[in-house]
């Protein structure tokens, strides 16, 4: 039969990540820069992070310089007084995406990254904020800049990352009934078997099991109550 | 208000699935929830300065719930519209995407940085070599791969033949929505021709993948150079011949003037890219914000237009194919000689002459294939390229082996069609093929 109770104990229960094979050690301390033939003159960005230290001090955090790419950590806190200073006041007024990284560590396993870009002043700026596994809530910046609604959603959909305010947090890509987080690093690259079965061949037919799952001797179940059908005088050879 | 009888009732048993997907209820149920709850921004403009608000009674029930999409030929894929009307305005839009959700950013994770490139190509579709570039590009400034020159002027010129190719489709079946048949027809002429070179020059038609981490796979032969010029020397007066038929034609005007006015604030605010972003006058190309490749040598002009109506993002794309014109000829006329990959074997292949002829050459071959490049750990970077739908950029994580630790993509289809709910709402539904068409979206790349 179907192995439900072990993919719900494999969700539930944290200590079964650390028998996934693993390769990645987050490296905090800031990397010395190095000349990148790519590295672009908008990315660097000193000015602005000086400007966001004088208005907010303590809630602006390390700042990490890559490929002459300015990354600010931000405290989750304050992120929206953060994003509405810099629109209004530093005119970074184009939000281009946001999205999610899951480090995979003890404490604060998952990251959010905001894009954002001063198309006047020639300005690109990367915010990123920490998000404890226990509290996974971050301030919804759709807000500030309307173009987050969406992409807010995908971190959402994607990391189950839920975003305080947001004017619509649905699922963006996965249906609604998905139980799982797909970018989670412990979710297989194959999908959790069963937890989405494809639709009948025939009308009438019962439902399909994707050919993953199938081959691990998994079968569909349905998650809804059957309706109840007056039986039809023909076509019953379905 | 139909509110009740949205689930079930109204759409009938036609759309209703609940027998045939376990998902399907719930998901549609949310999406109806959402439909009636949303805060429409059309409530706002009716409304007026006074602060009364808009008129929500509906007497004689002219109000109705209508799906449009995923299967339908306007939606260009699988987009689906779940739209309110009134009469035959729209009042309310929610879009539902993911009809096409692969999870590429899942499957990046476990491919070697070049293993994924192919998988770009099916994200635009219509423009697949802008897409390997992208990417090629974003893993390049990752780790730091120095590209050659000659290598980068074939990339900026083939660049902007996909533009031409993806701009050929979304004219001709803009068109095609809007009721002429006959320009499709013309427009995949001219992406017969485009194929003709792709498949001289990569070897595929459609999906070319012919860009490489630190160059290209290949150097133009002379019949490829041949086919190129003589394609730049045939098409302005083609797509001049186009304009001519479209600039002074009645029913185009008359079905795009005026039509999904985006304003440049509001532009801004809902996220758009690309010509549609010019279109309302925003001054974004990232040719210029941020040039690469060799952008910062050649010289064209980005079309911008204020109006930011349907007619003015065709105005908008109409000019920038011959724009894309002049930069392939530039490109032709100053393409230099020399290496088409950097001559690093941690960086790039090796030539296939090295890798046939020396034990070395085939041993890098092989953990090039295997491992690949391997970025600093830790390291993360982000890179984007102006496609011809907008800025496509490739976030980039890395922990140090052949594999992206993290791979988020800046899809610009995503954020029009974002911009296209707010546009939809008080127009009619007549409308709404016209808008889909002129913001050009593609799903393969919205939806990931």
């Amino acid at each position: 039969m179907r192995d439900d109770a072990k993919n719900i104990e494999t969700k539930t229960t944290p200590a079964a990540h650390e028998t996934l094979k693993f390769h990645f050690t987050p490296v905090d301390e800031p990397r010395p820069d190095q000349e990148n033939p790519h590295a672009k003159r908008t990315t660097h960005v000193p000015e602005v992070v000086e400007a966001l230290r004088e208005q907010f001090g303590e809630a602006i955090g390390d700042v990490v310089v890559y490929a002459g790419e300015h990354t600010v950590f931000v405290d989750k806190a304050q992120l929206r007084e953060i994003a509405r200073y810099l629109k209004d006041d530093l005119g970074f007024r184009y939000f281009v995406h946001c999205g999610g990284v899951d480090r995979f560590t003890d404490e604060d396993r998952f990251e959010v990254i905001y894009n954002l870009v001063n198309i006047e002043a020639r300005k690109r700026l990367r915010l990123r904020v920490r998000v404890d596994e226990d509290d996974l809530h971050v301030p919804s910046v759709a807000t500030v800049w309307r173009a987050a609604n969406w992409n807010e959603r995908e971190v959402y959909d994607m990391l189950g990352i839920v975003f305080d305010g947001h004017p619509d947090m649905r699922r963006m890509y996965m249906p609604e009934d998905f139980e799982y987080y797909p970018q989670r690093k412990e979710f297989p690259l194959l999908g959790i078997p069963g937890s989405l079965p494809l639709p009948a061949q025939s009308p009438g037919g019962d439902l399909t099991m994707d050919p993953f799952a199938a081959a691990h001797g998994s079968t569909p179940v349905k998650s809804y109550e059957e309706p109840t059908e007056e039986p039809d005088t023909d076509d019953d050879h379905a | 208000m139909a509110t009740t009888s949205l689930g079930s009732g109204i759409l009938g048993a036609a759309t209703d699935m609940g027998d045939a997907f376990s998902f399907w209820p719930r998901h549609n149920e949310a999406i109806y929830k959402r439909l009636e709850s949303k805060h429409a921004w059309l409530e706002e403009r009716h409304a007026g300065g006074d602060g009364a608000p808009a008129e929500t009674e509906d007497p004689l029930e002219h109000q109705m719930s209508l799906n449009i999409g995923p299967q339908h030929p306007a939606t260009h894929g699988v987009l689906r519209c779940v739209v309110k009307l009134d009469g035959e305005m729209i009042e309310k839009c929610v879009i539902d995407i993911g009809y096409l959700h692969r999870g590429i950013e899942k499957l990046a994770e476990h491919k070697t940085y070049q293993e994924f490139m192919p998988y770009t190509d099916r994200m635009d579709y219509l423009s697949p070599y802008s897409n390997n570039v992208a990417w090629c590009l974003a893993v390049e400034k990752l780790a730091g791969i120095e590209v050659p020159e000659r290598a980068q002027w074939i990339r900026t010129m083939l660049c902007e033949l996909a533009r031409i190719s993806s701009h050929m489709l979304w004219l001709g079946v803009g068109l095609m929505d809007a009721g002429a048949v006959s320009v499709f027809l013309w427009t995949f002429q001219g992406r017969e021709d485009i194929y003709k070179i792709f498949d001289h020059i990569a070897g595929a038609r459609f999906t070319v993948s012919h860009s490489r981490i630190g160059g290209i796979a290949s150097d133009l032969t002379p019949e490829s150079l041949a086919l190129l010029r003589d394609f730049v020397a045939r098409y302005p007066d083609v797509i001049e011949g186009w304009r001519k038929f479209l600039n002074r034609n009645r029913i185009w005007i008359e079905r795009n003037e005026g039509v999904g006015v985006i304003t440049a604030e509001e532009a801004m605010e809902m996220g758009l890219t690309g010509a549609n972003l010019r279109a309302s006058g925003v001054e974004y190309d990232l040719r210029r914000f941020e040039p690469y490749l060799k952008y910062d040598d050649v010289d064209f002009n980005i079309p911008m237009r204020t109006e930011g109506d349907c007619l003015a993002r065709y105005f908008v794309r109409m000019e920038e194919m011959l724009e894309s014109i002049k930069i392939i000829e530039q490109c032709l006329d100053r393409l230099p000689e020399g290496p088409i990959r950097t001559d690093d074997a941690k960086h790039a292949y090796p030539s296939k002459e090295e890798v046939y002829y020396s034990m070395e050459g085939m041993i890098h071959d092989f953990m090039y294939t295997d491992t690949g490049v391997t970025p600093p750990k830790g390291a993360w970077s982000y890179h984007a390229i102006e496609s011809p739908k907008g800025e496509l950029g490739f976030y980039l994580q890395s922990d140090g082996t052949g594999h992206p630790y993290k791979v988020r993509i800046k899809s610009p289809c995503f954020s029009n069609l974002q911009g296209l709910e707010y546009m939809m709402e008080g127009h009619p539904v007549a409308d709404i093929v016209v808008l889909i068409g002129s913001l050009d979206p593609v799903m393969g790349e919205s939806d990931k």
